[in-house]
């Protein structure tokens, strides 16, 4: 495949989109009564996008994310996942990235990539070839006898990424997997992801505070309200692939950020 | 001239208080009903060793059963107490009231109900060994991450593989504490005990050599029991050691303490 | 579970075990001579808190653990500040310090009753050598808890070393020292009970033991009880306080 603007159509024939969120409420019991948590959300995620959402902090994008993996239901709307909805966590369906990697810290690098493998009983050398070209995906080769307090903050994400792809799932989220991470390791990972990304054409959905990584790896950028959130602007970045940092110097890019940041300011 | 190292300067105060102990007594400068020298110590304590070592023999059994019952319980209520919100809110303010008694008090009672045989002993360093090695599980349990929960659920795991895969290796750290804790415990109130009211054991020996003014048994008991709680200690540390990997990493610092409750030691005033 | 609903819920359990207390002995479930009815309990109670030899022996022990931890505390407080402040004597002492704690001290007994007799001044030493090691270990910590970024800002504005002490060590180190009262405390009223149940000839903890061995056990039951009461009080009373001084901590 290769990446065009318009990812829904491939050989001549449309994709069905990988993610369609379809008016999608969310309320939850708080301590003082009913909390809106989302409110009328309406998202579609054509099959091989990287699509971004950003909202400012308890806009409930964390929330819909939960949604998006399995781990949470909506009080109302529906999720459909390449057609079919997600009841519960499935990883070889959805892949799920953090913030905080999250590595069992009894277990190796490449055990930690193995994991959800081993959940489903998945026989021995399958596995750990499965696990080794995951790790080696993510630039790793090599690594995957390590304990987690023997890498950095930024390999260990990494390891996580592995972890969420090895199952081969066409969706992968991530909730902020960089924000723990250093401003320069930040900026390294993205590459890396992008780099991943074109690799092994997922759909990503990934959330992020900073308006400039929204804009240096999304194709769209999804830019959600304070609570309860609502889709305010979805906002098309047109930058040529593969992206590079001096990109980010560019007029347009800067105007993009401006666009997103004026919705996030001056919402209800 | 740089200053030796902290391990060496220890290390040498040991071997002064060794010259010390047989130096003192020799010299008159205590007398030697009140500290007897190393060297005559030891004598004794190879002279009886047969009486030392049956006695230890005894010791170490109560311990041992001591040790399962206070472990054992402490581990897993704590595991409750600790893991189950509703529990812990209602219970461990409870505990924590409750382990400020000095246990020892409820000796006598141990000692009208069981005898002055192993029974009361067992059942007193059980009984004293429980509630910290309960109240630092709870603790413990605690600072398990919800975010390994989390990750692991959004891998698809079932209640059981959560439970066996997650819960349990990560609590290998906070259960070992327990042990090391438990373990001590139960000798220290083994020890106690024995020395109180009892027939048997190297606590007994303690207390019927010095009612005889035999000083020279009287620590060569007391070497017998150092030499104990050290070798304890040794060996619980090299088995520490070998799970380091998990210990240093992951857990979720308790900002709000300096001193984390898990590693405070309890009343071993004993 | 709402604060209000918890305390009702501890007292109802603090009343069930109160009544199987006094229901199981009574109905003879229990043997009554092993654990007597909550009632006899009470009745010698009451009995015993009149006596004069119980006053005494009452004095004795209070003073024991008054004087114990009038020297433990300053003692050990000096020496854990001095091992917290000098980081060579910290290196030095600070792992020798963790074996202690898992020697069962009660076996030097023999040693102070060799030295002092039996009598208080053996009581007084020994409790307040097993008193003392845990004060140098909390105070060591507390002062080590008094975060560097806090000093470094009151330094930086030019703070003498009493202002410092002052208005950083002591505020910051306050909620630490008041656990370290309480449980050394804890230790210390330990330490003097096991000194005077081994070889004493006055003082509760000898009355108990003396109780247990008659097989007087309403009274035996009575004056554990009053211990334990005594011990919950003050240990509730410093946590209270805590809680006051703690206002401000994560």
């Amino acid at each position: 495949m290769q990446h065009v603007a318009d990812m829904t159509i491939f050989r001549g024939q449309a994709l069905r989109p990988a993610v369609e969120v379809r008016g999608l409420s969310h309320v939850y019991a708080g301590r003082d009564g009913a909390v809106p948590a989302l409110a009328d959300i309406d998202l579609t995620v054509p099959a091989g996008k990287f699509v971004v959402i950003v909202g400012p902090s308890g806009c409930g994008k964390t929330s819909l994310l939960m949604m998006l993996a399995g781990l949470r239901a909506p009080t109302s709307g529906s999720i459909l996942c390449d057609g079919r909805p997600i009841p519960s966590p499935d990883p070889s369906r959805v892949g799920v990235v953090f913030q905080e990697a999250s590595l069992y810290p009894w277990l190796t690098a490449i055990d930690n990539v193995e994991f959800p493998l081993a959940l489903k009983h998945a026989p021995r050398d399958e596995r750990r070839s499965r696990a080794e070209a995951m790790l080696k995906l993510v630039g790793l080769e090599g690594f995957g006898g390590r304990y987690p307090h023997e890498l950095s903050g930024g390999m260990k994400q990494r390891v996580s990424i592995a972890r969420g792809l090895v199952q081969d799932p066409p969706v992968l989220l991530m909730d902020e997997p960089f924000a723990a991470l250093d401003e320069q390791t930040r900026m390294t990972m993205g590459q890396e992801l992008l780099r991943i990304w074109s690799q092994t054409s997922k759909t990503v959905v990934f959330i992020t505070h900073s308006l400039t990584e929204a804009v240096y790896l999304a194709d769209e950028v999804v830019v959600m309200s304070a609570r309860p959130g609502r889709i305010l602007d979805r906002v098309t970045v047109d930058l040529p692939r593969p992206r590079t940092y001096q990109m980010m110097a560019t007029d347009v890019f800067g105007q993009l950020r401006e666009r997103i940041w004026q919705q996030i300011r001056s919402a209800p | 001239m740089t200053r030796p190292s902290p391990r060496t300067v220890r290390r040498l105060i040991g071997l002064g208080l060794l010259v010390l102990w047989e130096a003192v007594p020799r010299l008159g400068i205590l007398p030697a009903l009140f500290i007897p020298p190393l060297t005559k110590t030891l004598e004794v304590l190879w002279l009886d060793h047969a009486i030392y070592w049956a006695a230890l023999l005894v010791t170490l059994s109560e311990v041992a059963v001591a040790m399962l019952i206070a472990c054992g319980a402490g581990i897993l209520f704590g595991a409750v107490v600790g893991g189950v919100a509703g529990i812990r809110r209602l219970m461990l303010p409870v505990f924590s009231s409750l382990y400020a008694v000095p246990i020892v008090i409820l000796y006598p009672v141990f000692t009208a109900w069981f005898g002055i045989g192993s029974e009361s002993k067992i059942v007193f360093a059980g009984v004293y060994g429980f509630f910290p090695v309960m109240l630092s599980t709870a603790a413990g349990i605690r600072t398990i991450d919800e975010q390994y929960l989390l990750a692991a659920r959004s891998m698809g795991a079932s209640l059981p593989q959560l439970l066996a895969r997650v819960i349990i290796p990560a609590s290998i750290p906070t259960v070992l504490a327990g042990l090391r804790l438990g373990g001590a415990l139960t000798i220290i109130g083994v020890v106690v005990s024995e020395m109180l009211t009892s027939a048997d054991g190297i606590g007994y020996l303690v207390t019927k050599n010095r009612t005889t003014l035999d000083s020279p048994r009287v620590f060569a008991a007391i070497i017998v029991i150092l030499a104990l709680s050290v070798v304890f200690d040794i060996f619980v540390r090299a088995v520490e050691r070998r799970t380091l990997v998990w210990q240093t990493a992951g857990r979720r610092e308790r900002p709000s303490q300096a001193v984390p409750a898990a590693s405070l030691p309890t009343p071993a005033a004993a | 579970m709402r604060g209000s609903i918890l305390i009702l819920t501890r007292i109802a359990l603090l009343a069930a075990v109160l009544l199987a207390w006094q229901v199981l002995p009574a109905s003879g479930i229990v043997n009554p001579v092993l654990l007597p009815p909550l009632s006899e309990v009470l009745r010698a109670l009451g009995d015993i808190l009149q006596r004069a030899s119980v006053h005494q022996a009452i004095a004795v022990t209070s003073a024991e653990v008054i004087v114990a931890f009038l020297i433990a505390v300053p003692l050990g407080g000096a020496l854990g500040v001095l091992s917290a402040e000098n980081e060579y004597f910290g290196a030095i002492f600070r792992p020798m310090l963790f074996y202690v704690f898992s020697i069962p001290k009660s076996i030097f007994l023999p040693l102070f009753i060799l030295a002092f007799g039996i009598g208080f001044p053996q009581k007084v030493a020994y409790a307040t050598f097993s008193t003392v090691f845990i004060v140098i270990m909390s105070a060591s910590a507390a002062v080590e808890s008094v975060k560097a970024e806090h000093l470094l800002v009151a330094q930086s504005y030019g703070a003498t070393r009493a202002q410092i002490l002052r208005r950083v060590y002591v505020p910051s180190m306050m909620p630490i020292l008041l656990e370290t009262l309480r449980i050394s405390m804890i230790f210390n009223f330990t330490g003097v009970m096991i000194a005077e149940m081994y070889a004493s000839r006055a003082g509760i903890g000898r009355l108990i033991a003396d109780w247990g061995e008659n097989f007087e056990m309403p009274q035996l039951f009575a004056g554990v009880i009053l211990l334990a009461v005594a011990a919950i009080a003050f240990n509730e009373a410093v946590r209270a306080l805590e809680a006051r001084c703690s206002t401000w901590r994560t």
